[in-house]
This record gives structure tokens, sequence and C-alpha cells, in this order.
């Protein structure tokens, strides 16, 4: 589709790790705030056209 | 007969000429097929693009955008105009549709009287049109599929155009119709006024005629009962094939149904109406969740009952369908609303023939 | 192909005269050349009417969903895959179903021939590997193969996979195709490239949703795009909108699909999107050796779990 690396994450994590899936969000929210706000897929205007 | 003479060569001088003072619109050339849609700066259609039959999609957009923004607001307490509907910004210059058909033409025609009624006017659609200038293309050569002229017009047919222009070799001899047609010819800078031979407009005219080679009955349909027509038998047999896509109404250049959607990003906010389709769904899905035409053979039956009866009876304007045959060629499935009017204006027939 | 006609004439009345079936689907000689309809009869005297050549290209799967009665169905090496499909996904009885199969030689794209005829095409008829066409002041002969559709071109699945009888017998598969060549040159974009390339592949859409109601798989009793509580897609021309309903329908097609073509067939403004699901059937293939609705038995690989699934997309 042209989503830029680093925006999506795949994880496997169980129900019962909690403290897995906490270090696992962290770092996904830190790398994707890295790349900036995305500037595609996403409307950034109200444009019906 | 008067007629201006415009030389092909000047053709794409005379248009950009006009752009400065029109927004134009025309068939253009998209990978494989045509469309009917904004020009470019400096795209005059050629004479390929002027000689296209029928552009896939419709000029309807013209006037009436797939989707167009009634209003916008912002719920922004800082600024100004917080809580106030407005409407979006226009571009000033009127429009033209350039070398659109005479049937394409004439379908604003019989849209108006649904966009505008004693009771409703709708500004928009109004608006749109009003400042709309046609320049139409005669149909030298029409497609095996036009039904036009037993829907109501014809390859020459005048009405909804303001001029109309006929390939006369090097040169397209112009005839105007109104005077924004005549405004729209200063503006181009065309001016060549000719004593053109009635008989050689007339014989392509009749040459064109004969050219078409599909022909609609519509004669009875007016005098059948419309509830006996709705549950004709024939409606299974006929929707099988459907698949409900909207296909045959987006291609359309009668069809005027649409829906209204809300849109909002954070505090600021966009009201839009969208063309919607018979063929969906959810078209008529009521807030209650039930649903009066929630089978597909309901709704191919509401598409031709509305074209080729309730129009009939409501406007006393013939079909509401100009004979394009745009839906015949694109149905994925082959659904032929030639095949349907017949077998609806043949309604009956055969009961009161043996009754006879 | 043509010879063909006579023989499902021969079967659906058989069928319909010994009370086999209800109802049998097929196809009846189209109103425009290059076109034939589907069409459902339910009297022996009306198998008259069924025909079959090279434009018998919509896939009669999708006109099973939700069907009561015993039905029999004619079907290409695609369409047995799409009724397979739907067997799985218990859309439909095994039982309820008399699939006759019909060797397909590959079927013909209208466009294509449109696009090669010097004007309109107003007469078309298919004989052995020709096609001759005709308009008002020409007449051309093409080849068969250079006017196929493009998925029936890479195609290797050309008989049933399952049927209760054939119509002829089995065509020779093709062996010497590269089915993923389009997707492999996509692959090989960066992603901003590939963002250009699917804008312009989308740009012309109308979502008229042409191409999902001729899918077979697209069958949810409510498309997402359909959903209006809570609404998921905008119904504007906005092209975010438009990428959401195309990227989305071909997720949801994953593991599904069969490349029979029917969204590229009925798109009205020529979108090539066979190019979305074709990605997922080569990611399905290169990583689990899948290709949908080629038996009974096997479950889909994405509604089943198997120690050794590939999983180094995942961390």
């Amino acid at each position: 589709m042209g989503i830029e690396p680093g925006r999506l994450h795949f994880s496997w994590i169980s129900s019962a790790e909690s403290t897995k899936f906490a270090k696992v969000a962290q770092e996904v929210s830190d790398k994707v705030k890295a790349l900036g706000p995305n500037d595609h897929f996403a409307k950034k205007e109200l444009k019906v056209a | 007969m008067k007629c201006i003479k415009i030389d092909k060569n000047e053709w794409a001088g005379g248009l950009e000429a006009a752009a400065s003072t029109y927004r134009l619109f025309g068939p253009v050339k998209e990978d494989e097929f045509y469309e009917f849609k904004a020009l470019e700066e400096g795209r005059a259609p050629d004479a390929a693009a002027m000689a296209v039959r029928n552009t896939r999609t419709s000029p309807r957009s013209v006037v009436y955008p797939q989707a167009e923004v009634l209003f916008e607001y912002t719920t922004d307490e800082r600024d100004p105009d917080a809580h106030v509907m407005k409407e979006p910004e226009r571009e000033e210059k009127p429009r033209a549709a350039i070398g659109i058909r005479p049937c394409d033409a004439y379908s604003f025609v019989l849209v108006r009287n649904n966009f505008e009624s004693p009771e409703y006017q709708d500004v928009y659609w109004l608006r749109n049109y009003e400042e709309t200038t046609f320049i139409g293309q005669a149909c030298h050569d029409p497609c095996s599929t036009c039904f036009c002229t037993t829907a109501g017009c014809g390859p020459f047919h005048e009405e909804g155009l303001d001029v109309l222009l006929a390939d006369a070799g090097d040169h397209y001899a112009a005839k105007v119709l109104t005077d924004k047609g005549e405004t729209f010819m200063k503006a181009a800078g065309w001016g060549d006024e000719i004593d053109f031979p009635d008989e050689e407009w007339e014989g392509w005219k009749t040459a064109a005629g004969e050219k078409i080679v599909s022909e609609v009955p519509t004669d009875r349909l007016a005098d059948i009962d419309t509830l006996a027509l709705h549950d004709a038998d024939f409606w299974d047999d006929v929707a099988f094939s459907c698949i409900n896509c909207g296909t045959c109404t987006y291609l359309c250049p009668t069809c005027w149904c649409f829906d209204i959607q809300d849109e909002n990003k954070g505090r600021e906010g966009i009201r839009y109406r969208c063309w919607d389709s018979c063929m969906f769904p959810i078209f008529t899905l009521h807030g209650s969740g039930h649903n009066p035409r929630d089978a597909k053979t309901q709704r191919v039956r509401q598409r031709f009952m509305h074209k080729l009866k309730y129009f009939v009876d409501r406007y006393e304007a013939g079909i509401q369908c100009v004979g394009c045959g745009r839906c015949v060629q694109h149905c994925p499935v082959n659904i032929d609303i030639r095949k349907v009017c017949n077998l609806m204006n043949s309604f009956g027939e055969t009961e009161s023939c043996s009754v006879a | 192909m043509i010879a063909y006609t006579d023989k499902i004439q021969e079967i659906a009345r058989r069928l319909l005269k010994d009370c086999k079936v209800e109802t049998v689907i097929g196809f009846r000689k189209g109103s425009v050349p290059m076109m034939n309809e589907p069409c459902f009869i339910t009297s022996a005297d009306a198998a008259d009417g069924l025909v079959w050549d090279g434009n018998c290209g919509i896939n009669l799967a999708n006109y099973l969903t939700n069907r009561k009665e015993k039905i029999a169905v004619f079907a290409k090496g695609c369409d047995s895959r799409n009724i397979a499909n739907h067997i799985i996904e218990n859309k439909i009885d095994r039982e309820q179903l008399y699939i006759v199969g019909v060797p397909c030689q590959g079927m013909i794209e209208k466009r294509r021939i449109r696009q090669m005829a010097p004007g309109e095409i107003t007469e078309a008829t298919e004989d052995g590997d020709e096609i001759r066409v005709k308009g008002r002041d020409f007449e051309e002969v093409y080849n068969r193969d250079e006017a196929l559709q493009k998925n029936c071109a890479v195609c290797v699945h050309r008989n049933p996979v399952i049927h209760d009888e054939m119509v002829a017998d089995e065509v020779e598969e093709q062996t010497d195709v590269d089915r993923f060549a389009d997707v492999r040159e996509i692959e090989a974009m960066s992603p901003e490239e590939r963002r250009v390339f699917f804008r312009k592949l989308l740009e012309p859409c109308i979502r008229c949703y042409a191409c999902r109601n001729a899918c077979p798989l697209c069958y949810c009793p409510t498309c997402f795009v359909d959903e209006s509580q809570p609404q998921w897609v905008g119904k504007s021309q906005n092209p975010t909108d438009i990428w959401t309903f195309h990227f989305l329908r071909a997720y949801h097609c994953a593991g599904r699909c069969t490349d029979c073509g029917a969204c590229e067939r009925a798109c009205p403004v020529g979108i090539n999107m066979r190019l979305l699901t074709k990605k997922l059937n080569k990611d399905a293939f290169d990583q689990w050796g899948w290709e949908a609705g080629l038996n009974l038995e096997e479950r889909p690989p994405l509604d089943t779990y198997r120690p050794n699934d590939p999983e180094e997309f995942i961390k």
C-alpha cells in the first residue's frame, strides 16, 4: 500500500504477559512518534474530492 | 440558416480565450476511455475527443458533482464565525460544457423537473445549471446502443443546448441557440457568420437519425396501471443477474438521487451531499432498521419503475432516460434497459389481444 | 467452447426433467456483443435459452449465496473454487448443489477487443481460436489468446476442482505462466513509489462497488462501507475514503480470492484492482503454499493455526 516503514508493528503477546505488553506499547508509540505526524492514509482536510 | 463558422485551426485558440471567462469541461482521454471532466488549462478537446460518441462517465457532474459541500462550520469559540453555517467559497467563473452530446444536454432538462418544482427549488443544482453554457456536438455517428430518437431527443436535438456544433470537415458549423450561447461565442472570439444551407444540415440530421438502430417503444407506459406493473411477474427474471452495483445509476445522466452526509474533524465540520443509488441496500434503510426495499428484485424494479413509469406519470415529460446507452454498454451483467422497457411497455398487451 | 452449448442445454433439460434440481443457473445470450447474462431456469423447456462461449466470465458462484433450493450450476475452474469456498465458509451445503464442471480455455476481455478494433463492434463471433468482430464498416479477426482476461491468461486451474458431472473432457492446464510478475514489480517499489502507484490506480473510482458486488466472496449482510451506525468510511470522493474501501475490501479477500477476475471485469472505469488481491494471493501461496478453494477438506490458513506457521513478521 505504501505505508511508511516503521509505522506498522506486529507483536505476539499472551494475555499473561502484561509487562511485555506495556513494554511493546511504549516502544511502538516511541517509534511512531519519532516518525512524526502521519501524512498518508489519513484525512488531513475535510474535502470531498 | 445562420451559423458561425469555426475553423478547426481556431478551435483550441478560441477555447483558450473562453477559458479566461469560463471554467471549461469536456471529453478528456483517460488511459483507455474518455471522461467528461474539467479541462486543464490549454487542454482543448481535439478532433478525436470531439468525435467521441459517449464519454464513459456522463457530464452530469458538471452541474451536479458526485460530492458537493453544502456548508461548513466551526465550533471553535475563538473563531468569530463559530457555530455559523457558511457556504464554501465558490469558483467565480461560470462553467461551459464543451462538446456535450445532445442527449446528455437534454438530460439536464429532464432532471430539472426534480430540482425545480413549484414547491421546492434546489438552489445548489439550479445555480450550477443556470451558470453553465452548453456547447453541444451533434452526433454524426451514433452508437449501436443509442436509442435517443425514441427517448425524447436525437443526435441533433437542440433542447437544453446553447450552441449546437456540427462537424463540417475542416470547420464546425455552430448553430447559436440562446443568448448564453452567443455570449460564449463572443468570449471565444468566434464570429464568422455564414449562411449554412438548410438542406445540408437537415441531411446530416436525417443521416444520423437513420444510423440509430435501437428503438424503444414507450407509447403504452403512461396508460398501464402502476400497481399491476409493479406486481408484474417478469421482475424476478429481470433482476436475477443484477449484482446491485451502482454502474447504471452512476453512469446515467438522468439519475439524480443523493445522500446527505456530515463529516467533522476536531472542531471543523462540513455537510455535503453525494450521489446515491437505488441499487444500494442502504438506499431506503429507515432509521428504525426497516427497509422497504431489502431485496434485490425490489431495488431493480424501483430503478426501472422510476425511470419508465413514475417519472412518466408525474411529469408528463416522457421517460427519465435520454437513450445514451451507457448502462447498456457497461452493465457488468448485461441488464438492458431497452429490453426492460419493451417488457414494461408491452405489459398486459397479450391479454388484451386475446380478449379482442 | 461454443461446442459446450448443446451439451449444457442437454444437461439442464435432463436435470430439470428428472427433478434432480429445482433451478439451473447458467448464461443466456447477451444483448450486446461479447456479453452473456447470468440467468436461472426452472423448467426443462427453458433450457434452449442457455449458451456457453468465451463471454461467460461472470462468476456464477456469486448467485448461490443464501439460496435455499436444490440448484444445478455451471462452473468454470474459478467458479468451482469459489463454490468450494462457499461450502467451506458454510454459505451453502454441498448437497444443495449439482455442480456441472465446464473446462475453461479462458474468457474474453471485451474491453481489450474494443481497444483493438478500429470502430464500434456490433457483432462478435467465436470460432475456435479466433474471434471475428464486425462493425459498421470493418471486419477483423483476432487471436483468442491475445484477447483473454488478464487473470485467464495466467490461470493454472482451468478445470473445475469439484463437480458432479463434466460438460467435456478436462483441458490441459497452463504450466509455463508467471502468475505474479506484476505483483513483484510493485513489491520492488519503494513505499513512496507504491503510494503514488496506488493513488493513480484508484483515481478513476466512482464508488459504484461493482468490484465488490461482482465478487462471490463479498457476501457480508452489511458491508463495512455501508455500515452507518457507526459509519466507518466517508461517502464522498475523498481519496482516503476510496483507498480505505479498496484496501480493506482486498484484505477481506485474503486467503479466499481465486483470482476469477470478476472485480476487474465488472469495473466500469477499468481499474485493475486485482493487483491488490493478487498480492495477498501471492503471500498466501508463498507463506503457506495455499491457493483458495482447491478442495473441501483443508481449512484456509487464516482460519486455522499450525505450530509451524511462518511468523517472521511478528516480534
